[in-house]
């Protein structure tokens, strides 16, 4: 088991600093440095001032010495500077991941009860026709864009029936409905995967074994199906930490909330190379951390995975 | 597309307004089809009747900014807020068309625009109790001619002829410039040179750049914020200094204002007609017509500070080196139906590089009319010779060209889609990138795309805007044209330099043709009915003199 840890761990962290080394080439990439790209937005600005600011903020030096002082810096959770503001890039980031992480940590709970919640249905139901309608929620889900269902429902409950306001205002459904918005779409990917998954379970014999034995239908779904189904939903949680991600700063966006959204959406108009290369890490961590944590917990949740060699993720075993 | 505009009942807007919801991706093709007819624009109704005292503003902008230094970058979210909490020493008055007193009671330059002489108003404070004096003048002139360097602010591109500043008396400074400059007074009307307390000065980048640690002489004081989400202004009761033509020479009305900020364009007609906001910027042609026939107001604030939306041309690629081709695209525009199809009543065609109320403004619409047929005879002229696609080509090169722009404007992209069409009936194939703020981070230092798409603050004349090498417009310093700019900047006398600047547009837009000019710049507000509220000429909300009727 410890080596198994130990293994995922050190593979999770080379892939962190592959991609801030992919982040950092993508950035000299660029015509012109992020300080020249970041002035130039606004009317022409002389060469000294250019380069004065290039100084400050050491984009003169030659780029092996760039890359290993901004890497140092991260490993000191320095990320460089807004040139926007003049802010550390960690500070500005730090101040609003916590709306964000509300937002989608509450989506995220969301989508996992809802998911459950149609599977459960889905299978559990005797109705023919209840299970075909409820086995269609998710692709229709999948189908509806994030900020589509945010516009409508804000229409409707904001602008034409004045229950809730445009903006964040602490109030229930300030947070409630964007939570909806965003967990109704995280939903639809992890339902369908656990609803094809519950049907391969249901094909297996020890079900009929189980039927026989006189379980009832519910015992058997929360009890046996659900266990030996949830692996490629797991696997699927993981991934869908990226739609977490992109569906945050898109329903932030809409609903005019504070985070991680805005900050995305600033760094891009105003071209701060440094503030956006931070998101990006940040982004990169945790898909990579998230994921980490999944393969975390796939030997528990399938105790085969330890005893095979611990070599690879645990995902490639096809459960 | 006109027939469903023309129609007030509810309930077809409200299904038009989901549509546009739905269609959000493809909003420019709505803002296409629907864009007309929206008539019903109604002025600004201020001064109608006595303004009431008290309440609070909310004011919708369009995206969240944490950058409120003076002078850095210009955006109009960060000019918008700071304009109520800054002063200037001089403020342009858009109605006469002159500089007027504002924190400086008198200035007058020196015979050649070398030395330029303030008297400041007495008893200014700023709102930490610094006194507004000649020496807090100087330390801001310092700070904008030179930037702070300890702070890595830069400075003010508009001051690139200061030198140094002088205090005479308490309430004198007298400026030196390195060279004449003609523009440096109106440059001092600026948002970016807005006078801030010499504390402020001493905090670091950070510091200056919070809006709760920016202490101004302003009608309005920071007293809150959420970070991203809004910023709260009180009015500063002891308010007296206002520019001299301001209606309300005292504390503003308004017992407070509350930013807040809408970035989702589908919202902010809604949110206005649903009274959650009394003022939004930012508001779409296509739902002018909705706002202003409920009973609510469309208030265009013309950008007469700024240049007009243009196409800058960059020469790089070589299929613009010659000017005729340059002529032919300027021609080959039909402004009018850009106005129809895409635009609305709030929008006014361009008739030079500057807007219609600037000074020294000279209306070149006849030269800028349609006229496809001389655009094809000046592409005959220059060699490029129809293909069997239609595309013209010379020595085996298709006359196709890249147009750039950031997403800024909400009717950028469908105004390129209908110069793409206009085009293509000449021979000339656009390629149409605007709205991709991707492509513009590369783009916009390429000198081979073609066009960028833009318009821009021009305190300092044309010259900054188009003259130097790294000017993000052309990316080419042309000869002539700096020398034409260095005349105009040295003109000592007022006529002169009003001949000289009328030279600079026609050099730019119609013998050189290096700026398609497209309309002049606005930017439109929809406010709440009873909302009462005019616009500097910098289309900054003076909410100063604002007032609402239900207080």
């Amino acid at each position: 088991m410890g080596r198994y840890v130990a293994l995922r761990i050190g593979q999770a962290l080379l892939v962190v600093w592959l991609a801030y080394t992919v982040i950092f080439l993508a950035v000299q990439l660029l015509p012109g440095d992020p300080v020249t790209i970041f002035l130039s937005t606004d009317a022409a600005v002389d060469q000294a001032t250019i380069d004065n600011m290039k100084r400050q903020y050491g984009y003169d030096q030659p780029l092996p010495v760039q890359y290993f002082a901004q890497l140092g810096g991260l490993l000191h959770g320095d990320v460089g500077y807004s040139l926007a503001s003049g802010e550390p890039v960690a500070a500005r980031i730090g101040g609003v991941i916590g709306s964000t992480l509300a937002l989608a940590l509450s989506a995220f709970a969301t989508a996992v009860g809802l998911a459950l919640a149609v599977v459960a249905a889905a299978t559990l139901t005797r109705s023919a026709a209840l299970r075909k309608l409820l086995t269609n929620l998710p692709p229709l889900f999948a189908a509806v864009p994030v900020f589509w269902l945010g516009l409508v429902l804000l229409e409707l409950l904001s602008i034409r029936w004045g229950v809730m306001s445009l903006f964040p205002d602490g109030s229930f459904l300030s947070l409630a409905v964007p939570v909806f918005v965003l967990g109704v779409h995280v939903s639809a990917p992890i339902a369908q995967v656990l609803l094809k998954s519950i049907d391969t379970v249901y094909n297996q014999p020890f079900i009929d074994v189980l039927r026989a034995k006189g379980a009832s239908a519910a015992w058997i779904f929360f009890h046996h199906a659900l266990k030996n189904a949830a692996g490629p939903a797991a696997t699927i949680t993981g991934i869908t930490v990226g739609t977490l991600l992109a569906g945050s700063v898109i329903t932030e966006t809409v609903f005019a909330r504070s985070g991680l959204g805005a900050v995305v959406l600033q760094a891009v108009t105003t071209q701060d190379v440094p503030l956006v290369q931070g998101l990006v890490l940040l982004t990169a961590t945790v898909f990579v951390a998230v994921n980490l944590l999944v393969d975390l917990l796939y030997p528990l949740l399938d105790p085969r995975i330890l005893k095979s060699n611990g070599q690879g993720s645990p995902r490639a075993l096809g459960v | 597309m006109a027939i469903q505009e023309s129609e007030g009942s509810r309930a077809p807007r409200r299904v038009r307004r989901l549509q546009a919801a739905a269609l959000l991706g493809a909003a420019a093709l709505l803002l296409t089809a629907c864009g007309g007819n929206a008539g019903g624009t109604t002025q600004s109704a201020a001064g109608s009747s006595e303004p009431v005292k008290g309440g609070t503003l909310v004011y919708a902008e369009v995206t969240p900014i944490n950058n409120f230094q003076t002078q850095s970058a210009r955006f109009y979210e960060k000019a918008n807020v700071l304009n109520s909490v800054l002063d200037r020493l001089t403020y342009f008055d858009a109605e006469s068309g002159k500089l007027v007193p504002w924190i400086a009671s008198s200035f007058k330059a020196n015979g050649d625009n070398t030395e330029f002489t303030f008297d400041l108003k007495p008893g200014v404070t700023f709102s930490d109790g610094t006194k507004l004096d000649a020496a807090a003048v100087k330390a801001n002139l310092d700070a904008l001619g030179k930037g702070v360097e300890k702070a890595q602010i830069q400075p003010n591109v508009d001051f690139s002829a200061y030198k140094s500043a002088e205090v005479v008396d308490q309430d004198t400074v007298k400026v030196q410039l390195k060279s004449a400059d003609a523009n440096f007074l109106r440059a001092t009307s600026s948002v970016a040179a807005g006078l801030v307390s010499p504390k402020t000065l001493e905090l670091d980048n950070a510091g200056q750049s919070d809006i709760k640690q920016i202490s101004g002489s302003g009608p309005f004081v920071y007293e809150s914020e959420k970070p991203d989400e809004e910023v709260v202004l009180a009015k500063r009761a002891d308010y007296k200094w206002a520019p001299e033509t301001a209606k309300n020479q005292g504390a503003a009305y308004l017992d407070k204002v509350v930013v807040k900020y809408l970035p989702e364009v589908a919202h902010r007609a809604g949110a206005v007609q649903s009274g959650q906001v009394d003022l939004v910027r930012g508001l779409q042609p296509a739902d002018e017509a909705a706002v202003a026939s409920s009973g609510n107001q469309v208030l265009p604030a013309p950008g007469i500070d700024l240049t007009a939306n243009t196409a800058a041309v960059r020469i790089g690629s070589g299929k613009l080196a010659d000017e005729k081709v340059r002529r032919a695209l300027q021609v080959g525009i039909d402004r009018q139906a850009l106005k129809d199809t895409v635009l609305s009543d709030s929008y006014q065609i361009a008739g030079s590089i500057l807007n219609h109320k600037a000074p020294g403004f000279v209306d070149l619409s006849a030269d800028l009319a349609y006229n496809p047929e001389q655009a094809k005879k000046l592409l005959d002229e220059a060699g490029w010779v129809p293909g069997a696609d239609g595309i013209r080509a010379k020595d085996g090169r298709k006359l196709e060209v890249t147009v750039t722009t950031s997403n800024n404007s909400v009717v950028i992209k469908p105004a390129f889609e209908l110069i793409e069409q206009q085009w293509r009936a000449i021979g000339v194939k656009l390629v149409n990138r605007a709205a991709d703020n991707t492509f513009l981070a590369t783009a916009l230092q390429d000198p081979k795309v073609e066009f960028f798409g833009t318009r821009q603050f021009a305190y300092g004349g044309l010259g900054p805007v188009f003259g130097p090498e790294t000017n993000t417009q052309t990316l080419n310093a042309d000869k002539e044209l700096n020398a034409l700019f260095a005349d105009e900047r040295a003109a000592a006398d007022a006529d002169k330099h009003k001949e000289l600047v009328a030279e600079e547009q026609r050099a730019l837009v119609t013998d050189k043709a290096l700026a398609l000019v497209l309309w002049d710049e606005v930017q439109v507000y929809g406010a709440h009915e009873g909302t009462h509220v005019e616009f500097t000429s910098g289309t900054a909300p003076i909410f100063q003199g604002a007032w609402k009727a239900n207080g």
